[in-house]
């Protein structure tokens, strides 16, 4: 984007009420393989250890009955008097043995992330939220919302009551997809529903304020809805999954904050490797196609290759008995068909045939009846 | 066209919510758009809805054609990106109009939405005829299967037919409704079996009243007092084992060679006596008590006896089922299966 274009703001109602320009983080570059990777990483930070038990397994005092027992060789346990004795121990393939390399806390859970790359990834995830394609192909259903980045009046940040956000949402489009994830709530499959993690659900818009006045508590209860400030703008929000392009609906104040926070003296915007990645459009523009040498002449132009197993014209080439059998045997084929025709002509004509003389029978019969019974005045032989 | 570049990029290498793939093996994936404004279903650089900006599609609603085009000036308002055009419902007029709206557009694409409009008529077509001859009854009407909806319901009527228990249902129904009195006095017994349950019923009662009296006797004398009372009789008993016991033919099994005994009329006046289960027991342990006891006085006399007037015998009366009832007399009763 050459010129930066102006972006609508609209009122609480749905109308436009006013134009701000797109910030220039919007035009970052979009570098999917950058925000993979820091959302990969990011995603561990929040993890919590998970460990067996240190001494698990191992409280048993076995010792192996070594050789000449007719037994496999493992630790065995000692002792008498009840079924244990003698049962097999401390190995990872013993019935209530340690496992095979015990989980330990110590397991590096969290991961560091450079800072630029970080950065990178939000001004990443920032521009994809500007491109509407992006935002329906990741899964947001945005068909009725007036555009994109979808910018309300200041006003929302002051909503008090979640009944007030919906209808705010709603005059905007942007109620469809909070009805998307509502609709989703499933009962997670798997263990995860036992261990505080019942449900699942799709995420819905992300709504990014500067300043809360009350938005909060007025939009979280709504499902899939999420909340932002600006200051703190957060990957794993912008960039669900990994995957860049979340519906997110701004406030005015904090769609014009964004210009100081990625700016001149704030974070560095990355710059695009090509201004312009039209890789095709470019090579066949005329700058490009008047300056190139002229085609070589006199090159000889190789036909593609033609297989002879299906190609009768290449199998030709190679071996024109085998062609030539090919050819008769598709005329007689045809021929065979075209007979068929004729033979289902025939036949149809003959069933006619059969149906008119059954229908003679019949008319004589009906007329023979009709005469009358011959015998009714009885007769002399 | 910058932007489109890019949008496929992210689009083809990372994720799309309408692609889908058929095929495990990279060399027979096809992948498909799921896009409703996609004009072919695949999944392709020049056919994808999202990653061409200037864009038209084809949609049918309820029999009618629209042809749907799309620009780069719109491509910030998904609101307003679609503009609908309603078609001609004549074919080649429709044709001409696509023309005329798709001037401009790259030959391909106006090539792709005459073929979308051709077999949209086609199935049009092919859909009124299909109506007509449903109406004239000349062709029923097909219906798909679904083959997993139909073995779920299946299933859930083989269960809910166990569960409703029809035949027990039936049962109780019907004998509430004899209880009620629903029937009135028309009941259905097979005559014979109910005329035996009345005289049952009879002599339950005689046998009944003779009870009681027994009852009341033994009341008056200890009431309920159990007396243990030395048996006089037979001291120095020696009990018979029924493995000692030898056949001795007519169903009479003993101890074999035995010995007179002065007792022996008494023997034979109680043997001799008609017995009824009880009876017979008794009589059977008293005999047995007084054989033991003779073998052990006379041990040495071998005197040969008749089997039938001396000797320990016991008689084992086999217990016959259904002694009071009269056999059934299969000629006389009406109604009889058999």
């Amino acid at each position: 984007m050459a010129a930066r274009p102006l972006v609508s703001v609209f009122s609480l109602t749905g109308d436009k009420s006013g134009e701000t320009s797109l910030p220039a983080v919007m035009t970052a570059p979009l570098r999917s393989d950058i925000v993979q990777f820091v959302h990969t990483n990011m995603n561990k930070n929040n993890r919590q250890a998970y460990a067996v038990s240190l001494y698990a397994g191992k409280q048993v005092s076995a010792s192996s009955w070594g050789t000449g027992r007719a037994v496999a060789r493992i630790p065995r346990v000692g002792g008498g008097g009840t079924s244990r004795s003698g049962q097999g121990a401390f190995g990872n393939m013993c019935r209530t043995g340690r496992m095979f390399a015990p989980t330990k806390t110590w397991r590096k859970w969290h991961r560091k992330i450079n800072t630029t790359q970080k950065r990178y990834a939000v001004a990443s995830a920032l521009a994809a939220t500007a491109v509407p394609a992006l935002v329906m192909a990741r899964g947001h259903v945005v068909d009725n919302v007036p555009e994109i980045p979808l910018v309300l009046d200041n006003a929302l940040e002051s909503t008090k009551k979640t009944s007030q956000a919906k209808e705010i949402l709603a005059s905007v489009g942007a109620f469809d997809d909070v009805e998307k994830a509502a609709d989703s709530k499933q009962i997670r499959a798997g263990k995860g529903k036992m261990r505080n993690r019942r449900y699942t659900l799709r995420r819905g818009p992300l709504v990014i304020y500067s300043n809360n006045d009350g938005v909060e508590q007025a939009c979280r209860n709504l499902p899939g809805v999420e909340l932002c400030c600006v200051d703190r703008l957060n990957l794993l929000q912008l960039a669900p999954g990994g995957h860049m392009g979340r519906f997110c609906v701004w406030s005015q104040s904090a769609l014009e904050a964004l210009d100081t926070i990625y700016g001149a003296d704030g974070k560095r915007i990355p710059t695009a490797a090509m201004t312009n990645a039209d890789l095709a459009r470019i090579i066949n523009s005329d700058e490009i196609q008047s300056v190139l040498n002229p085609a070589k002449a006199g090159q000889a132009t190789y036909a593609p290759k033609a297989n002879p197993l299906k190609n009768i014209d290449a199998l030709e080439k190679l071996d024109a008995y085998a062609a030539a059998a090919r050819r008769a045997e598709t005329k007689a084929q045809e021929a065979r068909a075209s007979n068929k025709a004729q033979l289902l002509a025939a036949k149809r004509g003959v069933k006619k045939e059969r149906k008119q003389f059954k229908a003679q029978g019949k008319a004589f019969y009906e007329a023979s009846v009709k005469q009358g019974d011959v015998c009714a005045d009885g007769f002399d032989m | 066209m910058q932007h489109d570049e890019m949008i496929w990029q992210v689009i083809n290498h990372q994720f799309c919510s309408y692609k889908s793939t058929i095929g495990k093996a990279k060399s027979d994936k096809t992948m498909f758009c799921r896009h409703p404004y996609s004009v072919t279903g695949l999944c392709n650089r020049t056919t994808c809805p999202l990653a061409n900006s200037k864009y038209a599609t084809i949609r049918e609603e309820e029999g009618k054609v629209h042809l749907y085009i799309k620009t780069v000036e719109r491509a910030h308002s998904p609101k307003n990106l679609w503009e609908k055009i309603l078609l001609s419902r004549n074919y080649s007029k429709a044709l001409q109009q696509l023309d005329e709206h798709l001037a401009y557009f790259p030959k391909a694409l106006v090539h792709r939405n005459k073929q979308r409009l051709t077999k949209v008529h086609q199935y049009l077509i092919r859909m009124r005829k299909i109506k007509l001859k449903e109406l004239s009854g000349r062709k029923a009407k097909m219906v798909g299967i679904h083959r997993k909806i139909d073995q779920r319901e299946e299933r859930r009527e083989k269960k809910a037919l166990t569960a409703a228990n029809i035949e027990k249902n039936i049962e109780k129904e019907l004998v509430e409704r004899l209880a009620r009195g629903t029937y009135g006095d028309i009941y259905n017994f097979p005559e014979v079996p109910y005329q035996k349950a009345l005289q049952q019923a009879e002599e339950d009662a005689e046998v009944e009243e003779e009870e009681e009296e027994e009852y009341e006797s033994e009341e008056e004398e200890g009431e309920g007092i159990v007396e243990y009372v030395e048996d006089l009789e037979d001291e120095e008993e020696e009990e018979e084992d029924v493995e000692d016991m030898e056949y001795m033919g007519d169903g009479q099994w003993g101890s074999g060679s035995e010995e007179e005994e002065e007792e022996d009329s008494d023997e034979d006046s109680e043997e001799d006596s008609s017995s009824e289960d009880e009876s017979s027991s008794s009589e059977e342990s008293s005999s047995d008590d007084e054989g033991k006891a003779k073998k052990k006085k006379k041990p040495a006399s071998k005197r040969p006896k008749t089997q039938r007037r001396k000797g320990t015998r016991v008689e084992i009366e086999y217990e016959e089922e259904n002694e009071e009832e009269n056999p059934m007399e299969q000629d006389a009763v009406a109604g009889m299966a058999w």
